[in-house]
């Protein structure tokens, strides 16, 4: 069900109008802000499965991305890449008109009537013909300090999309959007606009308008377009979870996939829990010497950038660590050319051997490379 | 000198890192002889709290993750220990969220059951697969609800968003903790006559 299959559906064309970039912050639970973009999505030779990618989230998922894959694949998938913008973002997509029907049942997911009343309360209006060429997409989460901008492409024709309106769930949508959604114009046509109201109510907020059109053979009252756009996050957000977890790509169904989820949640949080009774029953004392800690690790790979800081750190709990210091640092200095003794089970990318730790040592510490420093103030 | 990418993961890594031996120096100095599980209550909580702090309090799974280990009376070590790594006030974490989504979650309670006799009532008996399928993927959102930190007052998609979340912390949590095992180990093998 979570192929997104119900995205290879005939959707007519959703239209994105320009929003300004937001300023929300994360915390703010409805995140869809503004995309400055119309996104397309390339046309799928299967109709069932649009491919996503994913590129980098708005709440650190280049953490993420870089613990999953290389880099991030963008502008392939207008979709995804909108997808995972940052919560202020908002997420619009396009869909080609004749993009072969092909109906699912609708994903299952509590659904809530206070969910559909917020996401109701989205404003839908037509938007200008033609989408601009290409727009930027600025994603400032200020939470995560990243800024990443993206430029999507878009094709003049539109594209087999799958769409998503955008997503304002800010409170204060008034009624009068929800107005211009019951406003729809009922025929037996495909498509069905829903003409929504241009003026933003509130005033220095933005909302996302989405152009949408019902699908054949849909209900097309304005609590089951919410409820569809719902659904549709829903499922896009479910998409990137499935390939954050491992092994979820294969497994179909938001059941399966979710028990998935459930099973990497509960096995990471034993796996925390195992380690720090680990580090409980290696020594007496918790502050840990770090120092010792970094000639044991000198052998081994680990993160180079990381490695960095575990000598700073000693400076401060220098005076209770004095004598084991200096053994250490000679136990070190014999252990330059120790093998990794140790094998992680996880395969990680980018782990170097930290020679550089030598230099870092160095009690003169003027070798120490600049971030170790930084963080030796910082400490 | 090998040349150092900058790479998110690893500044959220060292980030994390100094801010737990941080909290393990608090509690250190805050008590001198720790049994085993004093001990690993300890590292456990300062982690918890490092990795939360890393988000700045900007998701809810580390809101509610602080909040919940400064409203917890019976330790105040931990309290100190949140205050310290997070920099904040501990009262600023207390979900003032909280009883606006309870009271929210109530009336959605009510609606939701109300729309549920109207669905079941107008489908009649259908498709009893999809009902059947609605369940299990009910039970299990509540299931993740548990799991995660500030679950229950989520809603699906803020659910999934924290979901992922939550899940690279945990990764980077485990992944230094890890090493950081792993590296101890070697310098000093663990005694067997621990307990």
């Amino acid at each position: 069900m979570l192929n997104s299959v119900r995205f290879a559906r005939n959707f007519g064309e959703y239209r994105v109008a320009s929003l300004s970039k937001p300023s929300s912050h994360f915390r703010n639970l409805d995140f869809r802000r503004n995309c400055a973009s119309r996104l397309t999505m390339e046309p799928k030779a299967e109709a069932t499965q649009p491919h996503f990618r994913s590129g980098e989230m708005g709440f650190g998922l280049d953490e993420i991305h870089s613990l999953i894959s290389g880099p991030p694949e963008t502008g392939r998938n207008s979709f995804t890449a909108l997808l995972e913008l940052p919560p202020p973002q908002a997420v619009q997509l396009l869909v080609k008109e004749d993009f072969p029907a092909k109906h699912l049942p609708p994903p299952i997911f509590p659904s809530n009537i206070g969910l559909i009343d917020r996401a109701s309360k989205r404003s839908f209006f037509a938007s200008a013909d033609n989408p601009p060429a290409s727009n930027t997409i600025l994603l400032a989460s200020s939470s995560m300090k990243v800024e990443i901008v993206k430029q999507e492409p878009t094709d003049s024709q539109p594209h087999p999309n799958s769409a998503s309106p955008a997503v304002s769930d800010q409170s204060p949508k008034s009624g009068k959007r929800k107005e211009r959604e019951k406003k729809v114009k009922e025929s037996n046509k495909k498509s069905k606009k829903v003409v929504a109201n241009e003026a933003s109510e509130d005033g220095g907020k933005k909302l996302p308008y989405v152009h949408v059109r019902a699908r054949r053979g849909q209900a097309t009252d304005s609590h089951s377009l919410a409820e569809r756009a719902r659904r549709e996050k829903i499922n896009a957000r479910m998409k990137l979870l499935q390939e954050l977890v491992p092994g979820c790509n294969k497994i179909s169904g938001t059941a399966m996939v979710l028990d998935e989820i459930i099973n990497h949640v509960q096995a990471l949080q034993r796996q925390v829990e195992f380690l720090s009774m680990r580090l409980a029953a290696v020594n007496p004392r918790i502050d840990f010497n770090l120092d010792a800690l970094l000639a044991a690790e000198s052998g081994s790979s680990i993160d180079n950038d990381y490695m960095g800081m575990f000598t700073p750190t000693i400076w401060p709990e220098g005076q209770i660590n004095g004598n084991r210091q200096l053994e250490y640092q000679q136990l070190w200095q014999g252990d330059e050319l120790r093998q990794p003794g140790w094998s992680r089970e996880e395969d990680t990318p980018n782990f170097i051997t930290p020679e550089t730790s030598h230099l870092s040592y160095d009690s003169s510490a003027n070798s120490a490379p600049l971030h170790s420093s930084q963080l030796k103030m910082e400490l | 000198m090998k040349e150092r990418m900058p790479n998110s993961s690893a500044l959220m890594k060292q980030e994390f890192l100094k801010k737990w031996i941080k909290g393990l120096q608090i509690y250190s100095s805050f008590k001198k002889e720790m049994t085993i599980f004093e001990r690993k209550k300890a590292i456990k909580l300062s982690a918890d709290v490092a990795i939360a702090s890393t988000r700045n309090a900007s998701t809810h799974w580390s809101r509610a993750l602080m909040s919940d280990v400064s409203t917890d009376d019976a330790n105040h070590a931990a309290k100190i220990v949140v205050a310290q790594i997070s920099g904040r006030k501990v009262e600023k974490y207390s979900s003032s969220k909280g009883l606006m989504m309870t009271c929210s979650n109530k009336i959605l309670r009510r609606s939701r059951v109300a729309s549920r006799c109207r669905r079941t009532r107008g489908v009649g008996t259908s498709v009893k697969a999809r009902s059947i399928a609605r369940k299990v993927v009910k039970n299990r959102t509540r299931v993740l609800k548990s799991l995660v930190p500030g679950g229950q007052e989520m809603d699906g998609v803020c659910l999934i968003k924290e979901t992922l979340d939550y899940i690279a912390s945990l990764r980077v949590q485990v992944d230094v903790m890890r090493h950081l095992a792993a590296a101890a180990e070697r310098l000093d093998p663990p005694q067997r006559s621990i307990l």
